[in-house]
């Protein structure tokens, strides 16, 4: 019954008017990035943090929110009628939604993409009001001793179930935790690597940080690949799709949420490796395996859902515990801490408005964007024609503004652009630069905690082992890090990544 | 990709690490370590530079010691066009305003790519400052200037 309240509680947020308007706001913007190809939700999410403070905490984590779930609606749009994923999630659904729309069903495809987001962001959105009450019960049991324990989880499964070079990923997080040490000392008042700028006594800005790394490096790179002509040649007849289909696509459907529930709500879980491991799924358990890759239904609807649900879940790490499961995450404590609120175990029961209120958006976001997608497909299409060198030099402005408008300070925009030329060098040197967005915003945590729990203990290290849940914590990343090591599930994993 | 004698990428990411875990060494030599029961400023970044330095040699020592695929070399064109469009944003925008900032930005970002043509160049760029003009200043209400001081 309190789950019922809960959610009433959160509904009850979520339908002010204007809360619908932000949650509108974010659906639409990322619908529109997620059919466009090059720019994915952190820069987005990124760029529009600056404008969030003066709405409230509720409005700006809805309309956040909105935008990371709805561009996995949007990529869809462009994987299935141009052949190109509009975000990294869909990579898989342009195997067959592509070739349906080559036979004429592009329709069916794209209401069956919308479908299965939707049915997949209705479950999602129950599995994490169900989860969210015990999860955050066990956090209050929590000292600086098990966070501590428990950020190193965060981080180590972050890194190794995201993709790249584990060792690589590891040596970014800790490039990021060490720019979350810059600035003046919480403890001591003493000033760490400022260099003599006071724009760094209060630390690194991470907006400046992610929009270089991962919007601006991200197109000068783009730029260097020989421009793509894009057709969108399939014309869209019928959007209902038969019987026959969507009997053909509901057990795919069911199966593809619950991948994506369990997988999204792991550290390093998201949108992306969800839909791949969906389509590996249907592909193992279909009658006939060769149909795959030439049209079938079951190819769109389970992927689909895999990444809708997700990306919902990937949030109940940070509403129950405050630790981000990926880098946009990541960007989502960032937007807490910049309204005043501490992201940690104690949220849930000291911003119950807050969080239910997002949780209960997500449901009224996802019947906004099934209304937006299917009827209004005709617009999202022609957003497609737009050339890329109009914009990414938009892109450019933008972030440009954007970053100055995080502290009003032009610091910060020379520090993106340092980091853009960063993110380029990451790019050519083939490193993933996520992981160290995570090291950045849970670094100063992570020293806090570190620092709190070893003066509790007295310096002595056993602490973390002799606590049980820190024990059984910490037991899970050596299990995590021992498996690396074990050839079989490294090309195991392997596998699953390139597949 | 050419085939190329040793990794360039593993080699110039070690590098990359060791350089900055000693810049972070070189900067915090004067703050105090402190030890594990009341650590002092200086114990994390040491921990963490120590840490980065050992990843460093890692891959700077595998790098030079397997064979792989070289980089794609790089193109000049791309990188300076963001970079310049960026840095004189940052040099122009609180002394011109927002305004000619914008459109300078726009223009030199758009000599990225060979593909602009100069005249739709200029009037997007005017339009696309008119609008962040409209949209970050009026709407939003970020406190810089739209016109030169």
């Amino acid at each position: 019954m309190e789950l019922f309240n809960n959610l009433l509680m959160g509904l009850s947020t979520a339908l002010e008017l204007n809360n619908l308007m932000f949650c509108l706001i974010g659906v639409v913007i990322g619908t529109a990035i997620g059919v466009l190809p090059g720019i994915g939700p952190i820069p987005t999410v990124a760029l529009l943090l600056p404008f969030t403070f003066g709405l409230s905490p509720a409005s700006a984590m809805i309309m956040l929110a909105g935008i990371f779930y709805g561009a996995q609606y949007g990529g869809s749009t462009t994987a299935i009628l141009v052949n190109v994923p509009g975000e990294t999630s869909s990579v898989v659904t342009c195997i067959d939604g592509h070739e349906m729309a080559k036979q004429g069903k592009a329709g069916t495809a794209l209401a069956i993409a919308a479908i299965a987001s939707f049915f997949a962001g209705t479950v999602a959105t129950i599995v994490i009001a169900l989860l969210s009450v015990p999860l955050s019960m066990l956090a209050l049991k929590f000292t600086a001793v098990e966070y501590f324990s428990l950020l190193v989880l965060g981080l180590i499964a972050a890194v190794v179930l995201a993709h790249g070079s584990v060792a690589k990923s590891l040596a970014m997080v800790l490039l990021g935790l060490l720019l979350g040490l810059v600035g003046i000392d919480v403890s001591s008042g003493v000033a760490r690597m400022t260099f003599g700028i006071p724009a760094l006594s209060d630390g690194l800005d991470f907006v400046p940080i992610a929009m270089g790394l991962f919007g601006l490096g991200e197109i000068i790179a783009n730029l260097e690949r020989p421009a793509e002509r894009r057709v969108v040649s399939q014309s869209i007849r019928s959007l209902i799709p038969s019987g026959k289909d969507l009997r053909a696509a509901f057990p795919a459907m069911v199966r593809g949420t619950t991948l994506g529930s369990v997988l999204g709500v792991l550290p390093g879980g998201g949108a992306a490796l969800p839909p791949f491991s969906s389509y590996a799924l249907e592909k193992k358990l279909a009658r006939d395996p060769s149909r795959f890759g030439k049209g079938a239904i079951e190819g769109v609807a389970g992927p689909e859902a895999a990444n809708n649900a997700g990306a919902q879940t990937s949030f109940i790490p940070l509403l129950t515990l405050g630790i981000p499961a990926n880098a946009l995450m990541a960007l989502m404590i960032g937007a807490l801490m910049m309204q005043g609120i501490q992201p940690g175990p104690q949220i849930m029961t000291e911003q119950p408005k807050l969080v239910w209120g997002v949780i209960a958006s997500m449901w009224v976001g996802n019947l906004m964007l099934l209304v937006i997608n299917l009827p209004l497909i005709g617009l999202w299409v022609s957003m497609l024609k737009i050339p890329y060198r109009l914009l990414f030099p938009a892109i450019v402005l933008f972030c440009c503004i954007g970053t100055y408008g995080i502290a009003n300070s032009l610091f910060n925009v020379w520090l993106m652009m340092g980091c853009a030329l960063i993110g380029y060098f990451f790019i050519k040197v083939g490193v993933e630069p996520a992981p160290l967005l995570l090291g950045l915003v849970l670094g100063p945590q992570l020293e806090e905690n570190f620092r709190r729990a070893m003066l509790l203990a007295d310096g002595d290290f056993t602490v973390f082992l002799s606590r049980p849940i820190s024990a059984v914590i910490l037991g899970v990343v050596a299990i995590l890090l021992l498996a690396l090591l074990s050839p079989e599930i490294l090309k195991t994993r392997k596998e699953a990544l390139a597949e | 990709m050419t085939r190329s004698r040793i990794d360039l990428q593993d080699l110039l990411f070690g590098l990359f690490l060791v350089a900055v875990a000693a810049g972070t060494l070189v900067a915090t030599r004067n703050l105090v370590i402190g030890h594990a029961a009341d650590m002092g400023p200086g114990y994390m970044p040491r921990v963490v530079a120590l840490a980065l330095m050992g990843f460093g040699l890692f891959f700077s020592g595998r790098g030079l010691w397997r064979m792989r695929v070289g980089i794609a070399p790089v193109q000049l064109r791309p990188l300076l066009a963001i970079l310049a469009s960026v840095g004189v944003f940052a040099l122009t925008a609180e002394r011109l305003g927002l305004a000619i900032a914008s459109v300078v930005a726009v223009i030199l970002a758009s000599f990225a790519t060979r593909e602009g043509r100069l005249v739709e160049t200029v009037a997007f760029a005017v339009v696309l400052s008119g609008a962040a003009a409209l949209l970050f200043v009026k709407l939003l209400g970020l406190p810089i200037p739209i016109w030169p001081r």
